[in-house]
């Protein structure tokens, strides 16, 4: 009777709780694409936004998203295209003088000329120390719609550093977290690391938007993007995961979009060990990375094999011989270093095995796979290496100097332009220069690059940089990770840019 | 009374100097600093010498005790600073999240009282019958599942499959039923067997028998008696469940892209954003300290002995 008394009270109350829960089920989300007068599109990103504002956001959502845009962007050859400047010229590439395009309103209705320019860059300077570090502006002057900007140095590659997103002209006159842009998209509502809620702008300058609304939604972890695709929460999703492209593949409502972006997964080598720093010893383990089995087996097809920094069809990218992962040329290359080889197995020179140590990191999933690909291929000739695994590899390896090489990855030309990674990687100065890399031929090549104003002869410069970086084996460069997008078949003109600035475009339709 | 409250107050003051210099020394102890990540060294040109600039401009050159001095008397003008990566106050961001982890820490909480109460009662008055035993397989398998993997279970589940439910976001009270559910399910696997141990260490105690013979009825003797006593244990442990959702649950915030404080503390600290770091130490020690207060009085209602024995004592 004591006990009866429980079940009389608990249960009635929990299938009370229960009935209330499931009687008011929602609607299920949406269906992303209502009637052809609302259309409307869903985006699932995969890095998440605390800050819509275009001039501090690291994840560059307001260009993204259509929301701002900049001065210069790049197409999808990866040329620099004119956006809301529509001219720009410079003899000596430290004065710059732009012609800021007419006709063009903010979303607030204010009327983009050469003074809002100027303030919306002198704002961006202000607040991003990057952007301030990249564009090297000494003074900037507006005169009607002529924008007139001098640098502190000849700075040749100042406009592809325009490119840049958080470069994005806003109105400075609006106040508010939300920005006041040019694109074909309203801010309506922003969510920080949630979502980001769009309108279609009915004055677009560069003609008709066909969405009506938009939404950019983020979730960081890849099998909830898909599973947030697959309940049609999204109808683009951003990088889905690997595993799961053959399912979506074999969904005949589902197009999967794959290339090859701008990014480069690379092997550093430390020139303060006394056998990396020979280029013929590079050479010789350059031949232990077997890049097919990466970009196949490792990145699961959705990889294409590095020759160099940078994607093939840049025009400062030479041709390459291909290389090729083979135990017997490494064997060669150590012993034409004077290194012994017996049994098949290297010695260096006083007799001892060759001992490496390799730093790798999680945050990308494939590094850690890849530096064991390479130590079990070094194992084939004796060398031993042991591979450690760190936090932060850019602080690791800026403070330390306990390790011989290290996987790496990096966005080699975000703008088109070579010399940013040049600088960066291969300057003495260069803050991506982990290894220490110094060479004065290719120091003075870079240092000419970057007061060399003419296209043509930049390309050249790089072009000779980067055949030098070859020649030398002064990295290893390994893949390219594809971008992988996918998408409903109802969605039309979605084009997966190789830059990964522009998602959300006029152009975007539904059925 | 002023007295004590006066002592209480200064108590607590020493409490924050104490934990917010032990956390800032901990902080700068962490090898890195944000001056790479604000430099965005990935994305422009930066050369060692800039670096070094910023470093000095942010006053990271500094000795740790004049950074410390310098935040503190930035703190007692109750400017918790801004981050050094989206230069939006601190306060402001820690204010924009802080809802979201209520609602989640509160959703959790309801989903793991709706289980844990009624399955670990029964599982106490049903000793060694089969819902004891299914509440141990309950509770094994509960704590034994990854939140994570159990949070895409729900959402193949109840968003892929059935579509009663949104996978991912926040704007309604559906949103917040998956990764609530997903949380609750999980501490309910812990505190069923809590609850039932409590209760059967209560049921057996002198006055619950006495209350018995006395003819009062079982449900009062339930409610008045038996659960009252076994709520300080679980009072105790409960008080430390808030504090850990309101920490905030980093996982379950990133499956579901929702926008609570876990994954804000976790990219800070990744990017050792400074500002935020050690706005949120203060800001969760406060929050800690108020749980902790309320718990304690809490026991007073609980337990009227606490109460009464602290009394004889003064």
């Amino acid at each position: 009777m004591f006990k009866r008394s429980y079940f009389k009270l608990f249960i009635p109350a929990v299938m009370a709780v229960m009935m209330v829960a499931c009687a008011s089920s929602p609607s299920a989300s949406p269906s992303p694409s209502a009637a052809p007068q609302d259309k409307s599109v869903t985006l699932l990103f995969n890095v998440q936004s605390p800050t819509i504002d275009p001039h501090s956001d690291v994840n560059y959502t307001a260009v993204r998203a259509g929301v701002s845009e900049t001065l210069i962007k790049v197409n999808k050859d990866l040329k620099l295209e004119a956006w809301l400047a529509d001219k720009w010229n410079s003899k000596d590439g430290q004065h710059w003088t732009f012609n800021i395009r007419s006709g063009v309103n903010f979303h607030s209705g204010k009327a983009v000329n050469a003074a809002a320019v100027k303030a919306s860059l002198e704002r961006a300077l202000k607040l991003n120390p990057s952007v301030k570090n990249a564009l090297h502006i000494r003074d900037i002057h507006a005169d009607g719609q002529i924008l007139t900007i001098t640098t502190d140095k000849p700075f040749p590659e100042f406009v592809s550093e325009l490119v840049h997103p958080n470069t994005a002209i806003i109105d400075t006159t609006v106040t508010g977290d939300l920005p006041s842009g040019t694109g074909p998209f309203k801010v309506t509502s922003f969510r920080a690391g949630s979502e980001l809620n769009l309108d279609r702008n009915k004055q677009y300058w560069n003609g008709e938007v066909k969405l009506k609304h938009a939404k950019f939604m983020f979730n960081e972890d890849a099998n909830a993007r898909q599973l947030a695709f697959q309940a049609k929460t999204a109808d683009i999703v951003y990088r889905p995961p690997l595993e799961s492209l053959e399912l979506l593949k074999a969904d005949s409502t589902v197009k999967v979009d794959s290339l090859p972006s701008l990014r480069t997964h690379q092997l550093i080598y430390n020139m303060n060990n006394n056998d990396l720093k020979k280029t013929a010893v590079r050479k010789a383990f350059d031949n232990l990375i077997n890049r097919d089995e990466i970009a196949s087996g490792i990145m699961s097809g959705q990889g294409t094999p590095a020759q160099g920094p940078f994607l093939p069809d840049f025009p400062f990218s030479p041709e390459y011989i291909t290389k090729k992962f083979d135990l017997n040329a490494a064997r060669e290359g150590f012993k034409q270093a004077g290194y012994t080889v017996q049994n098949g197995k290297v010695a260096a020179p006083d007799g001892k095995p060759l001992q490496l140590t390799l730093l790798t990191y999680q945050s990308r999933a494939e590094l850690p796979l890849i530096s064991q690909l390479i130590q079990a291929n070094a194992k084939e000739l004796g060398i031993t290496i042991d591979i450690r695994q760190v936090d932060n590899i850019d602080e690791y390896l800026a403070a330390h100097q306990d390790w011989d090489l290290a996987t790496y990855s990096s966005i080699t030309a975000p703008r088109g332009d070579a010399s940013y990674f040049l600088n960066a990687a291969y300057m003495p100065e260069g803050a991506l220069n982990y290894g220490r890399v110094h060479v004065p031929e290719l120091t003075s090549m870079i240092s000419q690059l970057n007061t060399t104003v003419n296209e043509e002869q930049r390309n050249k410069l790089a072009l000779k940089a980067v055949t030098l970086i070859d020649q030398e084996n002064l990295q290893s460069f390994l893949v390219h990770p594809n971008n992988v997008v996918a998408y409903r078949d109802y969605v039309h003109n979605w084009v997966t840019s190789q830059s990964e600035y522009y998602l959300l475009t006029q152009d975007l339709d539904v059925n | 009374m002023f007295k004590s409250m006066a002592k209480k107050f200064l108590e607590l003051v020493l409490f924050f100097l104490i934990l917010s210099f032990v956390s800032f020394c901990l902080l700068k102890l962490v090898p890195g600093d944000p001056v790479r990540s604000i430099l965005r060294v990935d994305d422009v040109a930066v050369s060692n010498q800039q670096i070094t600039d910023m470093r000095s401009q942010l006053g990271l050159d500094q000795p740790l005790p004049v950074q410390y001095g310098k935040w503190l008397v930035q703190l007692l003008q109750f400017d918790f600073g801004q981050s050094y990566l989206t230069h939006r106050p601190v306060f402001t961001e820690f204010m924009e999240k802080l809802p979201y982890t209520l609602l989640l820490t509160g959703g959790s909480l309801f989903i793991m009282l709706l289980i844990a109460l009624p399955l670990g009662t029964m599982a106490a008055l049903y000793r060694n019958r089969w819902i004891d035993s299914a509440s141990r397989v309950f509770a094994l398998i509960g704590s034994s599942i990854p939140s994570f993997w159990l949070g895409l279970l729900f959402i193949e589940w109840f968003a892929v499959k059935l579509r009663i439910l949104p996978s991912m976001g926040e704007g309604t009270a559906f949103h917040l039923v998956l990764p609530s559910l997903t949380l609750g399910l999980a501490m309910a696997a812990v505190y069923v067997r809590m609850i039932r141990a409590s209760l059967i260490e209560s049921s057996g105690q002198d006055f619950i028998k006495a209350a018995q013979a006395r003819g009062i009825s079982p449900i009062r003797i339930f409610f008045r008696h038996m659960l009252r006593h076994s709520l300080v244990p679980l009072i105790t442990v409960f008080s430390e469940s808030i504090g850990s959702l309101l920490g905030g649950t980093v996982v379950i915030e990133v499956l579901f892209a929702y926008p609570g404080l876990g994954k804000w503390i976790v990219d800070a600290i990744a990017a050792r954003d400074y500002p935020i770091i050690q706005g949120y130490t203060v800001f969760m020690a406060v929050f800690i300290v108020c749980i902790n207060i309320l718990v304690e009085l809490s026991y007073r209602w609980v337990n009227p002995e606490i109460a009464l024995k602290e009394k004889r004592l003064s």
